[in-house]
């Protein structure tokens, strides 16, 4: 088993912390990225990943190493401030090119018209954080995830963090995941 | 009735310049000045690169009475870069947004439109973080097949396109939100029993494209080569 983490917390954050410690003491095999940290550039809707490059972008930029390990993993741990209901930019610059994680082609699953996933049935665990008490972007958040989980055909959770709560609840949460 | 002349402003949130969302952005820009607006369009992935200053965006947008967000989705949800231009109207102090008027419309690639709606309620969630009048959102579900074209040549879809952003400008004119008639216009209506025989057209043309341009190894697993 091995888990990559894509963590577009702010730097210093005691979230990414208990999430990295928590994942470490299950897990000896951990990718983590910090796509603050990484030359990831937008995606330009070339087009290339169907046809010319197949599954691989044509970009010359960092993302073909969280691509990579992906891609060999077993369990995906996304962090991000929720902002508008959904993923901050610094964690969507990455998730954008996760194209390259199916097929062109498509399928029907369920009744509904998908991309097969390139690399086969893996884990999504995303936790979102923000200040604040609002129901309507904790619902949207956790509706993006399982869309995204939905799309790429993973199995997900979603946990949603307050930057106000006590460390202990954040870690209990963070355990009933991960 | 119309209450006064808006100035819009139509965010262009593809990276494509002339793809569908442009082509939308076109047409509604189009129907704005028929009807005495006047609007402009310009491409979020400009001030990302920096071929454009930011401080013009926002300059832009405080003279604007109407901002709307039209965009593909991406892995479900708006482009990274059109999240990064509206953290950034809604951090800037100096970008004031209230009482503007803001609406979108987003589109995909499958017919469902369920899938556009995280788009949508990211739009909603941010005119309600900036203090502004949130106007509805419109959900299409063609946009890989219209691929960037005019919708004045695309037939009865593009007319049915054109009436639904019409009747929405009318409505926003009169300081009304965007009808359901207008999502009901444009709703692909595709029976799921005919989404097998679609799902094989479409994987029988990415097949025939792939090997013009080369690739039969369209199932390659390339990063665990």
């Amino acid at each position: 088993m091995s888990t990559v983490i894509i963590d577009a917390m702010e730097k210093g954050s005691f979230i990414s912390k208990a999430v990295v410690d928590r994942c470490r003491e299950n897990e000896k095999d951990i990718s983590l990225f910090k796509p603050a940290d990484m030359n990831i550039l937008p995606c330009r809707s070339c087009g290339a990943c169907e046809y010319k490059s197949p599954g691989k972008c044509v970009i010359k930029d960092d993302m073909h190493d969280i691509l990579r390990s992906i891609a060999k993993g077993n369990i995906l741990v996304m962090l991000t401030q929720i902002r508008f209901g959904g993923y901050s930019s610094c964690l969507k610059k990455a998730v954008d090119r996760f194209m390259n994680l199916c097929f062109p082609l498509y399928t029907v699953r369920q009744g509904h018209l998908l991309h097969p996933a390139r690399y086969g049935e893996k884990k999504l665990i995303a936790v979102g954080a923000y200040e604040g008490d609002s129901v309507d972007q904790e619902n949207c958040f956790v509706r993006l995830v399982e869309n995204n989980a939905w799309n790429l055909q993973y199995e997900h959770k979603s946990i949603i963090i307050k930057f106000s709560e006590d460390i202990m609840k954040i870690k209990q949460k963070i355990s009933a995941v991960l | 009735m119309k209450l006064s002349r808006k100035k819009i402003l139509l965010i262009n949130g593809s990276p494509r310049k002339k793809g569908t969302s442009a082509s939308f952005a076109r047409t509604i820009k189009m129907l704005a000045k028929n009807s005495g607006d006047t609007a402009e369009i310009v491409h979020a992935i400009d001030y990302f690169d920096r071929k454009k200053e930011l401080a013009d965006f926002y300059y832009l947008a405080a003279k604007s009475d109407v901002i709307a967000m039209i965009a593909p989705i991406y892995s479900d949800a708006l482009p990274f870069f059109d999240i990064w231009l509206m953290e950034k109207m809604a951090d800037e102090p100096g970008c004031d947004l209230r009482n503007k008027v803001f609406f979108a419309v987003g589109q995909c690639g499958f017919p469902d439109i369920t899938r556009v709606e995280p788009l949508i309620d990211e739009c909603r969630l941010f005119a309600l973080e900036t203090w502004m009048k949130w106007f509805g959102g419109l959900a299409y579900g063609g946009g890989a097949m219209i691929d960037g074209t005019h919708l004045e040549n695309l037939g009865k879809e593009g007319e049915k396109l054109t009436k639904s952003f019409e009747i929405a400008l009318e409505n926003i004119g009169e300081n009304k939100k965007i009808p359901s008639a207008c999502q009901d216009l444009i709703t692909v209506k595709i029976p799921k029993i005919l989404y097998r025989p679609l799902a094989a057209y479409l994987n029988r043309k990415i097949k025939k494209r792939a090997k013009e341009n080369g690739n039969a190894g369209i199932m390659k697993k390339v990063y665990l080569d």
